[in-house]
């Protein structure tokens, strides 16, 4: 699984800087539909719910800290 | 859903109907209002309001503040509940309030990099918690690539409420270093990739767990629950957004691996599907499946020869190896439309108003319903 991972990621900075979408192009990445900015107070949300039923954390965008549901 | 919940939410969004809304709001700035009530199948009930602000006070500084209040319902020991308490006046429910506040400034280095630092605390009777957070971002490559480094310190107090009333506290701090890097991959693609490295060290048990101890006999006595005193928790995350213009849809699909060295290792693996059924209306339809092993301490089965004084014990459910699904649906409604239709409601233009509902099950036969309520002004 970690090869899988370094070799994920080697190739995502092998990759950047040669990718570029130019301003203009944007368009669609800067929808409703895909901003991820918008997603994140449910996210931080939906991360205090997951961490009070399951054993795992990480991945989410918003802050969180310590809270006596998840220990 | 309770009606102290309706009337809290009809308090907190009046202030936006009685000022003058276009004061509020600029460019760039944020308001943001979401209300979230979840119950379970074991009885607990938690309904949380959470108002959040990002306001330009000076040309590259921003003030951030997230407050959020939960009202926690934990019914009577007899019921079968995830959620723990103290045995004190254990035939009632055990309600508790819980208030968190973020403070924060986000400032501008320049053109592509921000520097942001926030104070975090949280407390209700029984915990405590302090944080300090500080994160950077930069943009490279004409803005293709962001890359975000995120440090933060915990430090908590976890509290137990005695029989008698009295509160004792044992303390647990946390280092968590988070880094993450978008990259649009084409002009309808975006990647994120993300690593978390948790390191936390001090009492790491629910000081309220017990767990059944058996001897020979199979008589069993109870023993608080005993986890090691440090761990070290990481996780890799990948999500990739893909635009399909063709049908004004998109689709973003999240995989997590995580690790830890209690032993316990997960696979989270979502799909959403988002689209547009009217110029101003979204749907989404999210799917969320979960996997974990279980922690190497954990047994369905302590006896006396493993305790007392040779070895972890847990009664956590979190530690056990088990299966969750995730299914939500959630209705965006926006206000473009009306924003451009003429020059007072143009600080609309950003602003959305969402209703999500999401149910969540696993093989521990525990499931749960979520009802959340998001009102966004400006991002």
């Amino acid at each position: 699984m970690k090869k899988i991972l370094l070799i994920v990621l080697l190739g995502v900075i092998t990759m950047t800087g040669c990718v570029n979408v130019k301003i203009y192009q944007r368009t669609y990445l800067q929808d409703p539909l895909m901003d991820v900015k918008r997603e994140t107070s449910k996210q931080k949300l939906d991360e205090k719910f997951f961490s009070t039923r399951e054993g795992s954390i990480g991945g989410a965008a918003g802050i969180a800290g310590g809270c006596g549901c998840a220990k | 859903m309770p009606k102290k919940l309706i009337k809290i939410t009809v308090l907190l969004l009046l202030p936006f109907f009685l000022l003058p809304v276009p004061v509020l709001f600029a460019e760039g700035e944020q308001l943001g209002y979401t209300t979230y009530y979840f119950s379970d199948s074991g009885g607990n009930s938690v309904v949380t309001t959470s108002f959040n602000l990002a306001k330009r006070i000076l040309k590259k500084t921003v003030f951030l503040l997230d407050l959020e209040v939960d009202n926690v319902t934990v019914p009577a020991i007899t019921a079968v509940t995830g959620a723990t308490r103290p045995r004190r006046q254990s035939n009632k429910p055990f309600k508790k309030t819980r208030g968190q506040a973020i403070v924060g400034l986000e400032q501008g280095i320049d053109a592509n990099t921000s520097l942001a630092v926030n104070a975090y605390r949280s407390q209700e009777v029984d915990y405590v918690s302090n944080s300090l957070i500080g994160s950077l971002t930069h943009d490279m490559f004409q803005q293709n690539t962001t890359l975000t480094l995120r440090g933060q310190f915990i430090a908590d107090k976890v509290g137990k409420i005695l029989d008698d009333g009295k509160l004792v506290n044992q303390d647990k701090t946390s280092y968590w270093g988070m880094a993450s890097l978008r990259q649009l991959l084409s002009p309808t693609t975006v990647l994120n990739l993300s690593y978390d490295g948790i390191y936390l060290k001090g009492f790491l048990s629910d000081p309220y767990r017990e767990v059944k101890v058996f001897d020979a006999n199979n008589r069993f006595i109870m023993v608080e629950e005993h986890h090691p005193d440090n761990r070290l928790r990481q996780a890799v995350t990948a999500k990739l957004n893909q635009a399909i213009p063709a049908i004004k849809a998109s689709i973003t699909g999240n995989y997590r691996y995580y690790w830890d060295d209690w032993g316990v290792k997960s696979h989270t693996a979502e799909i959403q599907f988002n689209k547009y059924v009217l110029d101003d209306l979204i749907t989404r339809f999210h799917y969320r499946y979960y996997f974990q092993d279980k922690a190497d301490f954990y047994q369905d089965h302590y006896t006396t020869d493993y305790y007392p004084g040779k070895g972890f014990l847990t009664s956590d459910y979190k530690l056990q190896r088990f299966f969750s699904n995730n299914f939500g649906i959630s209705l965006t409604l926006l206000f473009r439309k009306l924003a451009y239709s003429h020059p007072t409601w143009e600080f609309l233009k950003d602003s959305s108003v969402e209703i999500r509902y999401f149910r969540y099950f696993n093989t521990l036969d525990f499931s749960a319903n979520i009802f959340q309520m998001n009102v966004n002004f400006g991002i």
